[in-house]
């Protein structure tokens, strides 16, 4: 058995290794001169180098970064303020109807031209294509039912009988909600917030449609550098490692929601 | 609660009616703006896609818009459009195989990592890196991987003497360099799913099998498996909805090439609005899909008893 034990540490560690390695490479990548990563056969040491970095923040991609971070925290703040209301009352109200949940799911899972499309000819009308506004909408298609999802199986598990004090003491709904429902709920407030910011973050489908140049997100602009500079290497993996860092950090710090938030509450992690 | 508190709760019933109507109208106020943004932001968009599948709208032609005159022209055309057919093959066949490997990986990793130790509580955590990387940063890592120049693998088969084909490029393996990949992002989930739910299962269960003298690989299969079924058909049927999504890693290592080998159903509707403008085309595809996956989500809710308890 102890012979077992260790066979299955050193296997699971092998395995890790195999499984990160592509995620190593890029990063790699990232601190080498072109000619490093051209370099047959491979060197194992190398001088790690940040001119990849600072190439690539002198040029546009800054400025994608900036959309990148308004768009989403505006739409994460948004999808919170009306979320977190709405999960309330559906986990204080007795009746659960399946129309709702399956409005609330299938807007999640819809295959992303199913929003494209529409909001693409809206937006023609509208003047919104290639703003940060219109990016701000379209995440709300997502967030929203993800915030109403996480928050409601949150609220649902803290106990009633705090609020229900609070009320017969004097204090009206709203303040019982401020002051007692939304402190307890915290840690699955700040969860909730930090998935949306991970889901819209990550989006590319619908910032490719909706943005050309003004309103460009980050993970189109390492596209879009890849397609006029595709064999600077170096900088394709920096701008990549600079898309995946925030997201990385987030998601690892609050892994414990992640199942719940990745399947939509399909199954609790 | 305050002696107080109970107080009032006894002599004055009709408050507590008045509360609850409060309490009604409280909750109403709750639940009112987010059903309205919803309203406006998913549903009447849906509305909107469902409207422009019945025309011919091309955006290089204004007069293709709001033309009802052949209300069922994309969709019969649908039926006799061979891309759209091979897409949907192609479909099939990533769907099949990236959920099929991802279930399978997914549990043996997990019964794998599913031991007490603090080793392997850790290790979750790095298993977990593919699967919360931004999708478009998959693609570029596996676009690096399968470009001969600069890859470790190549430079592996090089030393070994192979000449192994450029992947993406090759209409035998271009799709299954997409299947690989979509693999590797995705098998996390599974895994940790099908993790969450092992740890459910009731130590005497597996005590008694053993008394019984089972093996472990009895064990597996005829104690743990058939506990967990809920969930490994939650995360199948999940992942299968999810499947129909596949789009950054196309878009990057294949654009649906070489011909259309690597061309799923989401591929083809995307190259028909926004390569060739035609929308109304498109809208039909994307009708077709969206009715498959409300199929599917639908199942999904039945099965986790999402709905009413």
């Amino acid at each position: 058995m102890k012979a077992n034990r260790a066979l299955i540490h050193a296997l699971a560690i092998g395995l890790a290794v195999l499984v990160l390695a592509p995620f190593l490479w890029l990063l790699r990548m990232s601190f080498e001169t072109n000619a490093e990563i051209f370099a047959y056969p491979p060197h194992l040491w190398f001088t790690p180098t940040l001119d990849n970095y600072a190439a690539l923040w002198q040029g546009d991609f800054r400025g994608s970064f900036v959309n990148s971070a308004v768009v989403t925290i505006s739409s994460t703040l948004v999808s919170m303020l009306i979320g977190v209301p709405a999960a309330y009352a559906l986990a204080r109200m007795r009746s659960r109807s399946n129309t709702l949940s399956l409005w609330i799911i299938a807007s999640r899972l819809a295959p992303p031209p199913a929003f494209a499309i529409p909001y693409f000819l809206a937006y023609r009308d509208l003047h919104l294509l290639d703003t940060r506004f219109g990016l701000v909408v379209i995440y709300l298609t997502f967030n929203i039912s993800l915030v109403i999802w996480l928050m409601r199986s949150f609220f649902e598990n803290t106990p009633r009988a705090l609020e229900e004090a609070a009320l017969i003491d004097g204090a009206s709904f709203w303040r019982a909600m401020i002051s007692i429902v939304l402190p307890t709920a915290a840690p699955g407030l700040a969860a909730t917030a930090i998935l949306c910011f991970v889901f819209s973050w990550n989006d590319f489908f619908f910032a490719l449609i909706l943005t050309r140049s003004n309103a460009m997100t980050a993970p189109v602009a390492v596209v879009n550098f890849m397609n006029y500079a595709g064999w600077e290497w170096g900088r394709i993996a920096a701008g990549g490692t600079l898309v995946m860092l925030p997201v990385l950090l987030f998601s690892l710090g609050v892994r414990r929601f992640l199942v719940n938030g990745l399947t939509a509450g399909a199954v609790k992690g | 609660m305050s002696l107080g508190a109970l107080h009032s709760l006894r002599s004055a019933p009709f408050r507590r009616a008045s509360q609850a109507r409060q309490r009604r109208r409280f909750l109403a106020w709750c639940l009112a703006p987010a059903l309205a943004v919803l309203f406006v932001v998913t549903l009447a968009p849906m509305v909107y896609l469902v409207v422009t599948s019945l025309t011919p709208l091309n955006l290089t032609n204004p007069a293709t818009a709001w033309n009802f005159q052949h209300p069922w022209l994309n969709y019969r055309l649908l039926l006799s459009d061979e891309r759209f057919l091979n897409s949907l093959w192609v479909q099939a066949k990533l769907s099949f195989w990236t959920v099929a490997l991802q279930m399978l990986i997914g549990v043996a990793f997990a019964l794998l990592l599913n031991l007490r130790s603090g080793l392997l509580q850790a290790l979750r955590t790095v298993y977990l890196v593919p699967m919360v990387l931004p999708p478009i940063v998959v693609a570029i890592i596996w676009k690096v991987l399968y470009t001969p120049d600069i890859s470790p693998f190549y430079w592996a088969f090089k030393a070994l003497g192979w000449n192994v084909p450029t992947l993406i490029t090759d209409p035998h393996w271009a799709l299954w360099a997409i299947i690989v990949a979509d693999t590797w992002e995705w098998f996390p989930l599974t895994m940790l799913m099908v993790l969450a739910a092992l740890q459910t299962v009731p130590e005497e269960l597996i005590d008694a099998a053993r008394v019984d003298g089972a093996n472990p690989w009895q064990v597996t299969i005829h104690v743990l498996l058939p506990y967990i079924r809920g969930t490994l058909m939650v995360a199948g049927l999940f992942r299968l909805i999810d499947s129909i999504k596949a789009f950054p890693l196309i878009y990057l290592l294949t654009d649906g090439g070489p011909g259309s080998v690597t061309e799923v159903t989401n591929y083809y509707a995307f190259e028909q609005a926004f390569n060739f403008s035609y929308l109304g085309f498109s809208s039909a595809i994307t009708v077709v899909m969206v009715a498959a996956s409300l199929v599917m989500s639908w199942v999904l809710v039945r099965m986790s008893g999402w709905g009413a308890e």
